[in-house]
């Protein structure tokens, strides 16, 4: 099958897709736009604006211990939040709120944090702002305010300060993922954020690669051009020729997309915070290359197919929308397992043809995945292939020299029975 | 041996019959034409020598053996509706349909530039298809058919579209490929064309072969009773006489049909008597249009009854 014809068909491809404006801005944009995504979203949480807060205690003791507390803290030195420290009683703090209150709404006083003589005991502390709810502001300051209550309260009593240090501390959570490998690994997000990261790019490019194509195959029936081809090579060199042209394009944009998490876990040239660590290896990244492979010969089989049946673009649209189906409603189960790695719907997905190109590889950099079902299913893929490829190419042998009015389904199922 | 040969074709397309039972003969080295009116069988006729459609029965041979991709390599095709990809360049439009035939190379490159300047496109070489007229696309579009130097050419409707200054040039390169001994097929309607070029036809009607042959001998054939007359002055007269069958006017000429073969003579001493001035009285020639409408128009007599033949 692989012959000179096929190969001058899969060269011009090549240089068609390889060369186009889409494949180059996408194949440069996607990598800025995921890793852009990711830091605008860091950024965000990390940017908290300018604060100015008035802090007000009841006792004055409590009051100075929180002033010397928080002026000398770490984050104090950015210089995004000021401080004033007041010490009054309720009453005094409601002609306080009120006197403040223009310069709550207006921003200018961003809130007002009262500790009530009673925080000593039980630690409730109110907090008054336009947007209470602030969780940046409270979970700042509330280790500090933690510490000082700690303080006063254990002061009178004799304890060490080791014990001191104990009771101050909070809780902190750690990660660990548990695998068959004898060791037990710290895992961060690092491996959550693969997970999205893979089933974006493999939900995209199966749309792209698979858009592209359909568009190609109309444009060659409807400029009918392909008749002149077909002078040359048979219906199957071209569309072999067509399906591995893409195949080859979407295979080295994915790869070129992926190059940065490569480069990340194959070398130390990259140290990323210890809670972002990719604990996922090379063989992981080869899985999904070859599983990737199957699966755009799979679904470049049915968008060839289904270009072959219309026209224009418009038309093509109705028979898209089944394949569209089967690449979108495995992305939200991928997407659904990072809640939840274990669901059995997720399970049954990552080995039935069609989903599992696109939930496997996600499901193992989430969860441990047997060697037998990566085998399975990389066996159900190629599989999937020997049946869809020649229904598609009987499909599309019919299909792109039949011109004029719209096909009924009925029709293009009678087609699988002609003798071309 | 035959360069080519169908065989017994039928190609059905949903109950419709496209070909019916066609058998053909295309001889070594000839000007093969393919005749018949639109939607007659041609196009499909073609596709199936080109192995583009299987035929549900028959086959077509190839110097002996049947067609496959051997014969795609041998060919070079023209279909009737023309396209090429709009984004590509002119050069690496036709290095690509060459590459296609398995024909790289600078030997190609070099017989590319012959080809793009004869037929005046050397400059717009590097240019896009988009960016060319249509008479232009054609161009291209033929010497991307021919440039692999096929063994057989194969046009449908090569004339369609085309102006008369490249009509002609695409004639004379016709006529050159059958000197060097190359194989042309190419179906047409326009009857002129398939005159003047073509050595053999076959003449294709509702999807069945109503006539074959050499182009001399099927003229000969039917010209016995007709005859073309140019003339100054009036004939109504012969409208009513017994020997005559039909005439039928084609502007400049005139086409006479005697119902006996014997009578010519005795009609040209008819028209001389009646002082009709005679520019040009031929006795052996008989139009391809004026066969074709007979056979068509014959055909379409014996399926609806008496019917009148009607001129084109």
């Amino acid at each position: 099958m692989f012959n000179y014809r096929v190969l001058a068909l899969i060269k011009r491809e090549l240089k068609e897709k390889i060369l186009s404006k889409t494949f180059i801005i996408m194949t440069i944009l996607m990598p800025l736009i995921m890793f852009g995504g990711i830091g605008i979203q860091m950024l965000l949480r990390g940017d908290e604006g300018k604060s100015n807060v008035a802090v007000v205690s009841e006792s004055r003791v409590l009051t100075e211990s929180i002033q010397k507390e928080l002026l000398s803290a770490d984050f104090m030195k950015a210089g995004n939040y000021t401080f004033s420290f007041y010490t009054q009683n309720k009453e005094e703090l409601k002609s306080f709120l009120d006197k403040s209150k223009p310069n709550l709404l207006e921003g200018t006083l961003t809130g007002v944090i009262f500790i009530p003589a009673s925080a000593m005991e039980d630690k409730k502390i109110d907090f008054y702002s336009k947007t209470p709810t602030n969780l940046n502001l409270t979970r700042r300051l509330d280790g500090y305010i933690n510490k000082v209550l700690v303080n006063n309260y254990f002061s009178n009593k004799s304890l060490s300060a080791d014990e001191l240090e104990f009771a101050r501390k909070g809780i902190d959570f750690s990660g660990f993922k548990i695998t068959k490998e004898e060791k037990i690994e710290q895992e961060g997000f690092g491996n959550l954020i693969l997970s999205i990261i893979f089933s974006f790019l493999l939900y995209l490019s199966l749309l792209l690669s698979g858009q592209l194509l359909l568009q190609s195959v109309i444009e060659e029936k409807s400029n009918r051009i392909v008749e002149v081809i077909l002078s040359s090579v048979s219906p199957k060199e071209l569309m072999v020729g067509k399906i591995l042209g893409s195949a080859v394009t979407a295979l080295l944009q994915m790869i070129i997309w992926l190059s940065p998490i490569i480069l990340v876990i194959s070398t130390t040239l990259f140290m990323l915070p210890a809670e972002l660590t990719f604990s996922i290896t090379l063989g992981h990244i080869a899985f999904l290359l070859t599983n990737f492979t199957l699966g755009l010969i799979v679904f470049l089989s049915l968008f060839g197919m289904v270009g072959s049946i219309f026209d224009n673009p418009q038309d093509a649209q109705s028979g898209m929308w089944p394949i569209m189906i089967l690449i979108m409603v495995p992305f939200f189960i991928a997407i659904s397992m990072m809640e939840n790695p274990n669901s059995p719907i997720a399970n049954i997905a990552s080995l039935l043809p069609f989903s599992s190109i696109l939930i496997m590889p996600v499901k193992m950099t989430v969860v441990e995945v047997p060697l037998w079902q990566l085998i399975l299913c990389l066996a159900i893929n190629t599989a999937t292939i020997f049946v869809v490829f020649p229904i598609a190419g009987k499909i599309y042998r019919v299909g792109i020299l039949i011109t004029g009015k719209k096909p009924k389904w009925s029709e293009v199922i009678k087609w699988l029975k002609y003798k071309y | 041996m035959h360069a080519l040969e169908g065989k017994n074709l039928t190609k059905t397309f949903d109950k419709i019959v496209a070909v019916d039972n066609a058998s053909f003969e295309v001889p070594e080295g000839s000007i093969f034409g393919l005749i018949g009116r639109n939607g007659a069988g041609k196009t499909t006729t073609i596709r199936m020598m080109m192995n583009i459609y299987l035929p549900d029965s028959g086959e077509v041979i190839l110097r002996g053996t049947k067609v496959g991709q051997d014969f795609k390599n041998q060919v070079g095709y023209l279909p009737e509706e023309r396209g090429l990809y709009k984004k590509m360049k002119v050069n690496d439009i036709i290095y690509y349909f060459a590459e296609l035939k398995g024909k790289t190379g600078r030997d190609v490159h070099k017989k590319a530039d012959e080809y793009l300047k004869r037929f005046d496109l050397y400059d717009r070489r590097l240019s896009k298809i988009e960016d060319l007229s249509k008479g232009n696309q054609q161009k291209v579009q033929f010497i991307a058919t021919i440039l692999h130097d096929p063994e057989f050419i194969i046009l449908d409707e090569p004339f369609s579209g085309l102006d008369p200054i490249n009509t002609n040039l695409l004639r004379e390169i016709i006529m050159e490929m059958k000197q060097r001994g190359k194989v042309i097929i190419f179906s047409t309607h326009l009857m002129d064309f398939a005159e003047k070029m073509c050595d053999h036809i076959v003449m294709i009607d509702h999807g069945k072969i109503i006539m074959k042959g050499a182009l001399a001998q099927v003229k000969s054939k039917y010209a016995q009773r007709n005859i073309s007359l140019t003339y100054d002055g009036d004939i109504s007269f012969l409208q009513s006489d017994p020997m005559i069958e039909k005439i039928s006017n084609y502007g400049n000429t005139t086409g006479i049909r005697l119902k006996d073969a014997n009578s010519s003579q005795q009609l040209l001493r008819m028209l001389l008597d009646r002082n009709v001035t005679i520019k040009k009285f031929d006795a052996n020639d008989i139009s391809l249009q004026e066969i074709f409408i007979e056979l068509a128009g014959l055909e379409d007599e014996g399926k609806n009854g008496r019917k009148e033949v009607r001129n084109v």
